[in-house]
């Protein structure tokens, strides 16, 4: 038997243990408070879990992650406004406080609940078929990549800005009510908004999960690994990567969808390079190449940040950027390594004491 | 539309210019002969600002003499941060953008909690907040001094890098590291002293644009992004960022001038996106380069 | 499916008579907010303000002077009989988690009331959670108006109060021609529709208006068309770092301020220290409040202060003051809620509710009376013009002779009139919770 770590049945494990810890707290916590956070804690999952499926896999490092969950959040506080307007009165304050009388175009999707929601899950992913397909076609890679996602994430944050009478300006959106699906409210404070993110992440793991063992997903690992090579192979590795990247980018507008239906809310502070930024410190010190880890990494710095944020007061952004320069230095594929070099460690103790198997080359990782 | 006011606007572009390639110059040289993304690039800026205004402030220091101070200072934590840090991930480029966020995180959290986070502010000369006039054409002396530092420091970067035997070696790694390398030539000294370099000009950009702007400890933030495009239009070489900033600086202005500041902006984002689907390897990349 | 919707909007309109907002989970008005109060427990309210970040400028200054002012009414015998308790959280400059850190004020700690916010967007982050609880918000700063919720009490002055005085005093002094210079965003584009009305109504003439993006700190452009129209004053609702490097480039570049001065909503005490006083000086601020002020009530309010353990950062202002206000608003309104329903009974609404026409003399308030408006929760105040001197300190010029009304809507009067139960509609039908 071989490191636990790599054994796919064990991962599977691992991941009904993660979700069944995470269906039992509503069933024993009554507190909205805790519900409703842990709800926003399983959004920022779901973007970590995207750029871990995006940069882990894909070698993709993204840096504008806000862009497709500041439009699919867009999409639904859109959504969520139009529901609220009547029609005596349908035109959103928004534009009235700028002097629309009228409801422009771009809004004229959200005005149906079914069809608000296909586009705000639609164009994001659509804006990141075709960028991606534009960029990775000229081959830009790596580094590159990364600073064109953020000059695109700075171009949305400036135009979403400037775009007051039809976005909102730097207020945002606020609908002033909460979601309905038909003739249902979805309360954000109880435990159906729970089970809905709780669903939402549940589905969408299991999907990334089965993507990165199908060949798709390993054809995706080995251009990460070298992409010349595999190009040489004869794989158009810029489809590879516009695919996956257009994957994580569905993902994250979900995320988006899911956050505004938490919050009510959405401002340009979505699309904050800050922001993007951090949903990659969720997957690097979760650990990148695991999915599992980058979600946890996220509870885990958003639980830091709302709890031991409020003891240590200015002195946590000391502490989170030491300690992720540490986790950078010393464990490049985040706390999920430590699992691994564990299980590797009982793997390697318990081959000495049973058999003298030759150490193999180590095999490929699947996780 | 007057002659006059277009003129203006062109001259505003060469100071913008001057502005967005000296925030860009540390990041060039880092990025150019390292291959390392350093997002700490704005904390470093910063970091100039701060040292300007503690020696001012406590020492009583001529703001004139704080300009070169600050390069000293910065490029001293330069040299602990690449000691302490990059030189380790070197192999790692997209590590190396992560662990210097992290930096930058610490720096001016820490900036923070010494300085508190109300503004300072650097006194100058009187001389230095006026202006003066050239026919029509109206020119800020701050503005002046700001073009002048930069292009003394573009003269001073390529005197060092192509007059000097230092200059050659930075080349010499910078093609090839281990061919240099097996000529004698320490490339793990040419990186430590080329990233303290990049830090101190950090130093200097932040200590002119404490006087311009304000000091904060977020004041670096708003020049990263845009130091960055400089750098990858460029392509990682000095003269394409130079050319990049210019271009840029002008197009921002004229932009500025018939639409407004806003707008402005996000048009350069868009054009620099365009231009770079063509280009992706920028202006002046050396062919064959990879990394 | 059209049909179905409007429908269920009626009868969530219907039930919404009741209470602030229509719930499934919510059985009546006194569970929305979860608690009763006890005689003899101390009072909580929560208090949320960035405290790091970049909005930690103005939002820290805010939290140290809401503990002078609960220090000082603790002292006095508290609120209804005993101590407020505040509750002080980070914002951490993110709007995310505002909003975040509203709902375990609210829930969680069950606090009584809520002081929150600098910006509007933060406010508009928060709201729709504090309207769902029929809970009550002070905003304590200036704001663009245009909301009509029954859930706030604001406390600073609104746009249509700000640039009364301001425009006809300076074209009165410098000129009709104006140039506005704005931040690229909703409150200044909101004041600066307000000023046209009294530009208009002055005989004034409007050159040209830009704004520019937040954060940023390149004012040549601007400038530029500035100096190319030549008016006689700029108008200026530029914020934050930016209104710091807007004034030191508006000298750099050559104007001068006793030809061309900048009249601000925005640059005050703060703003001129961290700019050095050289670039403020000669500048006109419109305020409810100078720490300058010259009465007795405004002296024991900055000495004490000062000397106290929250004085660290040497200053009031103006934002600071109608911080402070607010805490005595909530006392008022607290007391006479009380006195009406009961102590246990007082629940955040009716403070709110109970908090119409509250005043606060001039024997606490540093600014002089004010008192909060019947209907839109919005306060009566005078709005001052201060002209800012080589100290740094400013200079009253002039101050308006009685307190100017709040009026949310004063620029859009097609949409309606805010009154106490939402906004009317000029065809009488009422709509609430508008933001």
């Amino acid at each position: 038997m071989g490191n636990l770590y790599y054994n796919k049945t064990a991962q599977w494990i691992a991941y009904a243990a993660f979700f069944a810890a995470l269906a039992i707290i509503p069933m024993r916590i009554d507190d909205d408070f805790l519900l409703n956070q842990l709800a926003t804690y399983g959004v920022y999952g779901l973007l970590a879990l995207s750029i871990s499926l995006c940069w882990g896999f894909g070698g993709i490092l993204n840096l504008g992650q806000g862009i497709a969950f500041g439009l699919g959040a867009y999409g639904m506080a859109m959504t969520m406004q139009m529901q609220s307007q009547t029609v005596e009165n349908p035109i959103p304050p928004i534009m009235l406080n700028n002097g629309l009388d009228y409801l422009p175009y771009l809004w004229w999707p959200f005005q149906n609940t079914a069809s608000g929601l296909i586009f705000a899950l639609g164009i994001p992913t659509l804006f990141c078929a075709v960028f991606g397909r534009i960029m990775f076609k000229a081959r830009v890679s790596g580094a590159f990549f990364a600073i064109m996602t953020l000059a695109m994430l700075s171009a949305f944050y400036t135009i979403i800005l400037d775009q007051q009478a039809y976005t909102g300006g730097v207020n945002g959106i606020t609908p002033p009510s909460p979601l309905r699906l038909g003739s249902f409210e979805i309360d954000p404070y109880s435990s159906v908004g729970y089970w809905v993110v709780f669903f939402a992440l549940l589905i969408a793991t299991v999907v990334a999960k089965l993507i990165t063992q199908s060949s798709f997903g390993l054809v995706t690992q080995a251009i990460r690994d070298d992409a010349e090579r595999v190009r040489f192979l004869g794989y158009s590795v810029s489809g590879y990567e516009t695919v996956i990247y257009s994957i994580s980018g569905f993902i994250a507008a979900i995320a988006g969808c899911l956050w505004v239906m938490l919050v009510q809310y959405v401002s340009p502070a979505q699309l904050d390079v800050g922001f993007s930024i951090s949903m990659v410190i969720w997957a690097a010190i979760g650990g990148r190449m695991s999915l599992i880890g980058s979600i946890i990494g996220a509870f885990v710095i958003q639980g830091g940040q709302s709890y031991l944020g409020d003891a240590f007061l200015s002195t946590w952004l000391l502490f989170l950027g030491g300690f992720f320069i540490l986790v950078v230095r010393f464990l490049p594929n985040g706390l999920a390594s430590l699992v691994e070099a564990g299980l590797g460690l009982i793997a390697t103790k318990s081959k000495t004491a049973t058999s003298h198997e030759p150490n193999g080359a180590k095999p490929f990782p699947a996780e | 539309m007057e002659f006059g006011s277009v003129l203006n606007a062109l001259i505003l572009g060469l100071s913008i210019a001057s502005i967005w390639l000296i925030a860009a110059l540390g990041l060039t040289i880092i990025y150019g002969a390292a291959g390392v993304i350093n997002m700490a690039h704005g904390a470093l800026i910063m970091l100039g600002a701060y040292s300007a205004y503690m020696l001012q402030h406590y020492v009583g220091v001529p703001y004139l003499l704080c300009i070169p101070a600050s390069f000293v200072i910065v490029a001293v934590v330069g040299l602990i941060l690449e000691r302490g840090l990059i030189q380790y991930l070197y192999n790692r480029p997209l590590d190396t953008l992560l662990a210097t966020y992290g930096v930058a995180l610490v720096l001016v959290q820490g900036v923070r909690l010494i300085f508190g986070s109300d503004p300072k502010y650097l006194a100058v000369p009187e001389i230095f907040s006026s202006s003066f006039m050239i026919g029509s054409v109206s020119i800020s002396t701050f503005r002046v001094i700001v073009l002048a530092v930069t292009a003394l420091l573009v003269f001073g970067i390529w005197v060092l890098f192509y007059k000097t035997r230092f200059g050659v070696q930075v080349r010499a790694v910078m093609q090839n590291k281990e061919m240099a390398a097996s000529f004698g030539i320490n490339a793990s000294r040419v990186y430590m002293l080329t990233f303290a370099l990049g830090a101190g000009l950090a130093g200097v950009a932040g200590s002119l644009f404490g006087v311009l702007n304000i000091v904060l400890p977020t004041m670096g933030d708003s020049y990263v992004v845009q130091a960055f495009l400089m750098v990858v239009v460029g392509g990682g070489s000095l003269a394409g960022t130079i050319i990049a900033s210019f271009a840029s600086g002008e197009l921002q202005s004229m932009f500025a001038f018939f639409t407004n500041d806003t707008f402005a902006r996000f048009l350069i984002f868009v054009l620099i996106v365009v231009f770079l689907r063509f280009k992706p390897q920028g202006l002046f990349a050396k062919a064959g380069v990879r990394r | 499916m059209e049909f179905s919707r409007r429908k269920l909007l009626k009868t969530s309109l219907a039930a919404s008579a009741a209470i602030g907002m229509p719930h499934l989970w919510i059985p009546g008005s006194s569970e929305a907010w979860g608690a009763t109060l006890k005689k003899g427990e101390p009072l909580k309210v929560g208090v949320l303000f960035s405290l790091t970040g970049a909005l930690a400028v103005p939002e820290e200054d805010s939290t140290l002077v809401l503990q002078y002012a609960f220090d000082e009414i603790n002292k006095a015998g508290g609120v209804g009989g005993v101590p407020v308790e505040p509750i002080i959280v980070d914002a951490k400059s993110d709007f995310s988690v505002y909003s975040e850190k509203t709902k375990e004020l609210m829930l969680r700690e069950k606090v009584i009331a809520l002081f929150a916010c600098y910006t509007s967007a933060s406010r508009k982050a928060i709201l729709p959670t504090v309207m769902q609880r029929d809970h009550l918000l002070y905003y304590p700063t200036c704001y663009e108006g245009a909301e009509c919720t029954q859930n706030a009490i604001c406390t600073g002055p609104l746009a249509n109060q700000h640039s009364k005085d301001l425009i006809p005093y300076m074209v009165e002094n410098f000129g009709k021609k104006v140039f506005f210079v704005g931040s690229n965003y909703v409150w200044p584009k909101e004041s600066n529709k307000n000023a046209k009305i009294w530009l208009e109504k002055a005989g004034g003439e409007l050159l040209g208006e830009e704004y520019i993006p937040l954060g940023s700190s390149e004012f040549g452009p601007v400038l530029n068309k500035i100096r190319d129209a030549k008016p006689n004053f700029i108008f200026s609702t530029v914020v934050g770092a930016s209104d710091i490097a807007f004034h030191k480039q508006f000298k750099q570049e050559g104007f001068k301020v006793d030809q061309m001065p900048i009249a601000s909503l925005t640059t005050g005490e703060i703003e001129t220290r961290a700019m050095g006083p050289e670039f403020g000086a000669g500048h006109f601020l419109s305020a409810p409040y100078f720490q300058s002020l010259d009465n007795p009530t405004n002296q024991k309010f900055v000495e004490g202060f000062l000397k106290s353990k929250y004085g660290k950062n040497g200053v009031t202002h103006y934002n600071m003051e109608e911080t402070y206000l607010s805490a005595y608003v909530f006392k008022a309104g607290f007391e006479k809620a009380a006195a009406a329903v009961g102590f246990e009974n007082v629940t955040p609404r009716a403070i709110r509710d109970h908090s119409a026409g509250v005043r606060i003399g001039d024997d606490i308030s540093p600014e002089g009376e004010v008192w909060i408006d019947e209907n839109n929760f919005n306060t009566w105040l005078k709005p001052k013009i201060g002209q800012c001197q080589g100290d740094g300190t400013f200079k009253v010029v002039k101050s308006a002779d009685a307190q100017v009304a709040p009026d949310p809507f004063s620029i859009y009067p097609d949409l309606g009139v805010c009154t106490k139960d939402g906004l009317k509609a000029p065809d009488g039908k009422i709509r609430k919770s508008v933001i």
